[in-house]
């Protein structure tokens, strides 16, 4: 029961300023804060089903770009003596930053990005380029070899043996210095698998570097290359942290979309265009360019969906479509918009996929269209009404 | 697919709009209440600041319900009438959330509440005397409702539209007229579409009402009135919104509805023009909708004008101070301004909240929410940007003057700036720059 206040004399408002004021006089629930939180806590489901694959190195990844995005916040809060309460994006654009590099990823790439993505990114662009995506590809430059994700570098893509989730390891080769685990199994023979990222698999592939068998082209890459289709749904495949998990990135977005964050036109229209881009895109096989790679049967079996399938799941571009693109600054403000910026990334990623040697196609294109979304912005100007015409 | 069109609904009728949480679950389910007059009631003496009257009574005399308190002195004035038998004990003056100070009588009430007579004379008289003599007010355009149909009638309108869309959170006086008055108003609809000569009155309800819709189409079987379900995004209330979902015709900016041939009238003048025409019975009493969270017995109620905010505010019941009192609805109303604001003819709701919502605002972050929200279609964010400029150009003031001033830009906003509060600002500012007559008067 809620007792009932007794009006005095002037003791029914609470001060002078109740009965002032413009209108409206009450506002939606959600303001930035709740935005930045609602990202950092999907972001970190999908960085603790990281740390579940790729054990506690990706965990000490994630904590040291975020604490190093924290302390680059705060220098730059003291040094242009601008009030606190930007924090939490910081936190966010350290996770997010942490979530693109590999669990391999030495210490020192993670502190030095995730500087670069709050003091350049943050601070100096304004967050108007993603900033943990400017961070990302900047260490991408500096440290080639460090993060390179294929070849023979010491440090390349990892997987679990012996852990709660398993990938294929038929194709892999073990490793025994790894050192990701918190207690290292005593009976096993190596402590993590090396393996190809699906990605740099489905690179060679369109670059003919997969020998033919017989006349089936793709029954090698998707027989004896790639792993399973599930091990790309639920992340036991090699690549960044936050990379991989397909299933986890689905949910995390849904949960955006539901709060009202995220607007479900985006990812979907980026995940649907770099679908159609890979199904028309030519391949090149037996050194002639094939259109249409979509509609390629052989034995019977429509390996040209396994292939666009695999394009959707193996690498960055669910982490782009559900956590990367959606960035509310750094995209258009309206879902036209977001539309165009959408199918931009989808088609630029797959693009510079298929023809281009750049790493982190997905990154790359997210900024390319994070460049244009002024123009964006100019050319999609809504109606105003009663000025038709 | 009539089955289908039942269950889904209707499409949103305009680009932008947001169904926002209503709060009416309370209120609407309890049934319009008469509030006895218990305490000394400031009338008052005109409806508006500019409409000028005269009072014709003196301090000391004796009134009844229905006596006239005040004679007007032009054509587009309203003589005001007393809510209850009483004495006149003071004459002064009196605040109004909407006008600020008018001139006031102070009745104080003698508990027998004696009626005057019924006059008999009234059948002789036209529509448009009979309003005015007995006072309606019309709340949207703020003018009598006599006034606003003779300005119709001489524009020459085609179309009569009753907005009974009453969008906004919180408010559901309009939702309760329906349910309890619902034969009479569709009787004065007609009567009024008579007086304005148009051959197509729309009465709009809200959608999601079903069975208030079902029971007004029931009443206007056979009658020319055509009742519009429509969907109930915020702000489908707005005259300039209603005319394009309905008529798909869009206003100039700054225009009225007018300019399109089409009247659009509140339910709640209709309402009143019930009261006057088929009781005969001058406007004495305002329905409103007492309601928030700081409020205790949550409802609508029929309040005499002239009853104190704050004597009205300790008969519903308080259950905490209250944070921010508002006249009107939660995103286009009044704040009261002063303690001894008072009910007015025009004053549809009383909400009283028990926090005051602070905002810090935090630099634009580009969401785009305004954008997307706006009911037509203007980007609040670059016109924000005007405070800082010395003059803006004709789109910019185009712009300015498109809109509407629902709120929903502050509303939605997350980065908590006052979007809406600058534009309407920053559109009267411009305005009086551009205006030739104030650049010579300074």
């Amino acid at each position: 029961m809620v007792a009932r206040v007794m009006i005095h004399h002037r003791g029914w408002i609470a001060s002078e300023s109740s009965l002032s004021g413009e209108a409206p006089y009450r506002r939606g629930g959600s303001t930035h804060q709740h935005i930045v939180r609602a990202w950092i806590l999907v972001a970190s489901l999908v960085g603790l089903w990281g740390v579940v694959l790729f054990g506690i190195a990706a965990l000490k990844v994630l904590l040291v770009s975020v604490l190093c995005a924290v302390i680059a916040d705060m220098a730059i809060q003291i040094m242009t003596r601008r009030g606190r309460g930007r924090l939490p994006r910081a936190v966010l654009t350290g996770l997010l930053f942490g979530l693109t590099l590999p669990a391999t990823a030495p210490l020192h790439v993670a502190i030095v990005g995730s500087l670069i993505a709050v003091m350049v990114g943050q601070a100096i662009f304004g967050g108007f380029l993603h900033p943990a995506l400017v961070g990302r590809v900047v260490v991408q430059a500096f440290f080639v070899n460090s993060l390179s994700l294929s070849g023979p570098l010491l440090m390349s893509p990892v997987l679990a043996p012996g852990h709660l989730l398993v990938g294929d390891l038929d194709k892999a080769v073990p490793v025994t210095d790894y050192q990701g685990w918190l207690s290292p199994q005593a009976s096993a023979t190596a402590d993590a698998y090396k393996i190809d990222r699906p990605v740099q698999i489905l690179r060679r592939f369109t670059q003919d570097r997969i020998p033919a068998d017989g006349e089936y082209f793709y029954e090698p890459l998707l027989r004896d290359q790639l792993p399973p289709w599930w091990d790309t749904v639920f992340g036991v495949v090699p690549g960044g942290i936050g990379e991989t998990c397909t299933i986890m990135l689905i949910i995390g977005g849904l949960f955006l979309i539901h709060r009202g964050y995220l607007r479900w036109q985006l990812p979907v229209t980026i995940l649907a265009s770099a679908a159609l881009a890979a199904a028309i895109m030519p391949v090149n096989l037996g050194a002639d360019y094939r259109w249409f790679p979509v509609l390629e049967v052989e034995q019977g079996r429509a390996v040209g969906l396994a292939y666009v399938f695999f394009h959707l799941t193996a690498g960055q571009l669910m982490l782009g479509a559900f956590l990367m693109a959606g960035n509310v600054v750094a995209s258009p403000m309206r879902v036209h918009g977001q539309l165009v910026f959408g199918a931009g990334i989808g088609v630029l990623t797959i693009f510079m996929r298929l023809y281009g040697t750049l790493e982190g196609e997905c990154y790359w294109s997210i900024l390319i269209m994070n460049a244009l979304v002024g123009t964006i912005n100019r050319r999609m100007k809504r109606q105003v009404l009663g000025l038709a015409g | 697919m009539s089955f289908l069109f039942n269950l889904l609904g209707p499409q949103k009728a305009f680009s932008g709009g947001l169904f926002l949480p209503d709060y009416k679950s309370v209120t609407a389910r309890r049934p319009i209440e008469l509030l006895n007059v218990d305490g000394p009631l400031h009338l008052p003496l005109t409806v508006r600041r500019d409409l000028k009257t005269t009072p014709c009574v003196e301090v000391g005399d004796h009134v009844r319900r229905g006596q006239r308190l005040s004679r007007s002195t032009c054509h587009d004035s309203l003589p005001v009438h007393a809510p209850t038998s009483g004495r006149i004990v003071e004459l002064g003056r009196v605040w109004s959330a909407f006008d600020g100070y008018l001139p006031s009588a102070v009745l104080e009430p003698d508990g027998r509440d004696e009626a005057l007579p019924q006059h008999q004379g009234w059948e002789d008289e036209s529509l448009i005397v009979q309003l005015a003599e007995h006072g309606v007010m019309c709340a949207d355009p703020r003018a009598p409702l006599h006034v606003v149909i003779k300005q119709a009638v001489a524009k020459g309108v085609t179309d009569l539209i009753v907005n009974a869309m009453e969008t906004e959170p919180y408010l559901t006086s309009d939702l309760r007229m329906l349910v309890e008055e619902h034969g009479r108003i569709i009787d004065v609809i007609c009567e009024l579409a008579d007086a304005l000569g148009v051959s197509h009155a729309i009465l709009a309800l809200p959608f999601r009402h079903r069975r208030v819709v079902k029971r007004m189409q029931a009443e206007a079987q056979g009658r020319y009135v055509e009742v519009a379900a429509l969907a109930n995004p915020y702000p489908q209330c707005q005259p300039h919104v209603l005319v394009k979902a309905l008529l798909q015709c869009e206003v100039a900016p700054g225009g009225s509805v007018l300019d399109k041939n089409v009247v659009v009238l509140p339910l709640s003048a209709v309402g009143q023009a019930a009261k006057a025409l088929l009781d005969d019975r001058p406007l004495t009493h305002a329905v409103m909708t007492v309601a928030g969270d700081a409020v205790e017995r949550a409802g609508t109620y029929r309040v005499a004008i002239g009853t104190p905010m704050r004597h009205l505010a300790e008969r519903v019941g308080l259950v905490s101070p209250v944070g921010k009192a508002v006249c009107g609805g939660p995103l286009t109303g009044h704040a009261l301004g002063n303690e001894e604001a008072v009910v007015t003819a025009d004053t549809k709701a009383l909400l009283l909240f028990s926090e005051v919502e602070t905002s810090v605002p935090v630099p634009c972050i580009h969401c785009g929410w305004c954008v997307e929200d706006c009911p037509v279609g203007i980007d609040p964010t670059t016109l924000m940007h005007l405070e800082s400029r010395m003059n803006c150009t004709d789109t910019e003031m185009a712009h300015l003057r498109a809109c509407v001033d629902c709120g929903l830009c502050s509303y939605v906003c997350p980065a908590q700036l006052p979007l809406s509060e600058t534009i309407k600002r920053m559109r009267t500012r411009f305005e009086r720059e551009r205006d030739p007559q104030w650049l010579r008067g300074s």
